[in-house]
């Protein structure tokens, strides 16, 4: 039952739903749960082709650095989040139409 | 499957029969079917005794607290008061169960139960003696902060769901406080990781003996200092005083479970009381020497030696002794917690942040370089051993 | 049989746990559903041995991220103001029946593609018989700080410029009004 077609088929669940949410939603944190599931997806990719293919510990350091960088946009992005919040009273993705205030 | 207290239990003569004999009337290789019975079993020791260790936690804090405050504390419930806890678990139980109308359903449902998987999923690495361990994972330590951190979660979800300014209050504070003190306690966790050269509890325990001058307390100073750092921030980590501002009561009734009654509100208050039996367990575990007992009693080989006893009788007087360790120390700490809590005033926000971010991260840094040069330079050695040894040459030279 | 079965739990609440995320119409619990999705793939990676990434996956999401995302809710809520700044009606923040069928659409685009990549491994399914997970622990330290140790060094000043970064954007500014 664990294989790699399992796993792939799992990630490429996870990357539609992803697409799903990035797409559908128009408030920007759903949007970036979306975004999350989408590095999930990946990462989980990772880790699957370095257990199945050839077990070579770097498919993990690569979900790792994944995993950090996830880490640092999420906080990047909801400290943007609320400073445009804060400009426009909204979190709406239309609101941000324009580079300049 | 892979856990200690099976590999343990599968020494016993006993087990290998019974195996056998469930093999045999079974039909089929039973083995793996007896680690699963004896796994699920010890899982349901675990925390039932964990459990009433919670409801002990209550009853142990209103007598220590009337202790402190010249009173004289339940005292009618039982021989001292000591079924006090029953008759309000009995109490909690029968309340009702009072949901608000503006609340959100499903978080309020959800977060009590958060909460306590948070904390009932750490149970699992805590090492009750070499034996008694329910797995000893090779991320152990890691797995636990994971774990803990569910219940930063919880707090901010009730917090959220009871539509309530109070509870959103306290569940913002403590869901801003549990995250920020996460940072100097698992520095402080890395320091003493460098120190042992493993992240599984087995390895962390190992690397100390049973003497105080072999634990890792008293390694070298800046681990002495991270023993504190440590058992601070898990005191904020916990929400208990001084730092037990979600639950303040002078300025927030009582922070995020003010909506919740009955035994959710019974959920809450275990998770808490649990959460601090595991983080004195932990703080055991890293800097106090966790289960080992002097002169290796633990493993029983002295026993068999000069008494000629039975092996498995031996190694099974040796678990009950490191256990008696483990938990006379762990709740030694706790004893100290709950002193804390009713001998000191409660921080402002500020404070609290101004403690966590200027005065504990930085010296926990500081305690991570400090642990590495010591491990470098004195080539892991602790204070004890360099003392000893410059002694002997001394007393050599004459 | 055990691993079977936590690989089987683990999948369900994944899966499950991101249906959840793009079906449901509260952010709130959209951000819960995602919190069981990460939990369902620390499962599967703990399935495969990957018991480092599994726990650091429960660190960095369960205690990092998903606080993060609810902090930021919080502190973005409470306006509702359905007209844009030329007074024509906004889409609604979670989605219409429009945005879901463009939505669809892309989704149908991206998973025809990734099938036909897909397409060879699902094919060719090996069934040797995998190997024992061995601990991975010290294997990454070691090739953390040797072959990636280039890498290792970059994340963490992509971390410390994330922090500083996070810290000035989200400062409320004054008005200076001399």
């Amino acid at each position: 039952m664990i294989n790699l077609g399992t796993y792939l088929g799992i990630s490429f669940a996870l990357f539609i739903c992803g697409i799903l949410v990035m797409v559908a939603r128009k408030n920007i944190i759903a949007i970036l749960l979306g975004i999350e599931l989408i590095l999930n997806a990946s990462a989980l990719n990772f880790a699957a082709y370095t257990k199945f293919s050839n077990n070579n510990i770097d498919g993990h350091i690569m979900s790792l650095f994944i995993i950090v960088t996830a880490a640092a946009e999420a906080a990047v992005g909801l400290g943007i989040v609320i400073r445009f919040f804060q400009l426009r009273e909204s979190i709406h993705i239309d609101d941000a139409a324009s580079l300049q205030n | 499957m892979n856990s200690t207290v099976v590999t343990y239990l599968s020494q016993s003569k006993e087990l290998t029969l019974a195996t056998e004999w469930l093999t045999k009337a079974l039909g089929f290789n039973a083995s793996s079917l007896v680690a699963f019975i004896v796994f699920a079993v010890v899982c349901l020791i675990v925390v039932g005794v964990m459990s009433t260790i919670g409801g002990l936690g209550t009853y142990a804090e209103r007598k220590i607290s009337a202790d402190l405050q010249m009173r004289v504390g339940p005292n009618r419930v039982g021989p001292y008061g000591i079924l006090q806890f029953l008759a309000d678990g009995v109490k909690m139980i029968l309340k009702e169960d009072i949901i608000p109308s503006g609340a959100d359903r499903f978080t309020f449902i959800l977060a009590p139960f958060l909460c306590l998987i948070g904390v009932f999923a750490t149970l699992a690495v805590v090492p009750f003696s070499s034996g008694f361990m329910l797995a000893d994972l090779n991320v152990g330590i890691f797995y636990l902060l994971g774990m803990a951190s569910l219940v930063g979660v919880g707090v901010f979800l009730g917090g959220y769901a009871s539509n309530s300014k109070w509870s959103m209050l306290g569940g913002m504070r403590g869901a801003s406080q549990i995250i920020s003190y996460e940072i100097p306690a698992t520095i402080t966790i890395i320091s003493i990781v460098l120190l042992a050269g493993g992240l599984s509890m087995g390895t962390l325990i190992g690397g100390q003996g049973g003497m105080p001058q072999q634990w890792y307390l008293f390694h070298n100073p800046f681990s002495f200092i991270g023993f504190f750092i440590f058992f601070i921030a898990s005191l904020a980590e916990t929400n208990r005083a001084p730092f037990d501002l979600p639950e303040a009561e002078s300025e927030l009734v009582s922070g995020y479970h003010t909506e919740y009654s009955g035994m959710r509100f019974g959920l809450f208050a275990l998770a808490e009381y649990i959460e601090v039996f595991v983080v004195c367990g932990v703080a055991t575990a890293l800097f106090l020497g966790g289960y080992k007992v002097p002169f290796d009693l633990g493993t029983g080989s002295i026993l068999v030696e000069k008494l000629g006893m039975d092996e498995m009788l031996a190694k099974n007087l040796g678990q009950i002794l490191e256990i008696g360790s483990f938990f006379t120390k762990t709740l030694g700490l706790y004893y100290v917690v709950i002193w804390v809590r009713w001998t000191l005033p409660r921080l402002r926000v500020d404070q609290l942040m101004t403690l966590c971010w200027k005065y504990l991260t930085p010296i926990a840094i500081f305690n991570l370089l400090g642990c590495a040069v010591w491990m470098y330079a004195f080539d892991g050695k602790s204070i004890y051993s360099l003392l000893f040894e410059s002694v002997a040459s001394v007393a050599g030279h004459h | 049989m055990f691993t079977n079965t936590l690989f089987l739990l683990s999948a369900a609440l994944t899966i499950g746990g991101a249906f959840a995320v793009v079906y449901s119409e509260n952010l709130m619990h959209a951000c819960i559903f995602l919190l069981a999705s990460f939990f369902g793939v620390a499962g599967l990676y703990a399935c495969i041995g990957a018991d480092f990434l599994a726990a650091t996956q429960l660190v960095v999401y369960a205690g990092g991220v998903v606080i993060l995302m609810l902090f930021a809710i919080m502190l973005t809520g409470g306006t509702a103001n359905n007209f844009n700044r030329f007074g024509l009606e906004k889409i609604a923040a979670m989605g219409n029946k429009k945005t879901y069928f463009m939505a669809g659409i892309t989704a149908v685009v991206s998973s025809l593609v990734l099938l036909k990549i897909i397409a060879n491994v699902l094919r060719n399914q090996s069934s040797a018989a995998l190997e024992a997970n061995l601990p991975t622990v010290e294997r990454i330290g070691t090739v953390l700080a040797t072959d990636h140790i280039l890498a290792f060094e970059i994340s963490s000043v992509l971390l410390l410029g994330a922090l500083i970064g996070a810290a000035v954007i989200s400062r409320p500014r004054t008005e200076k009004n001399d």
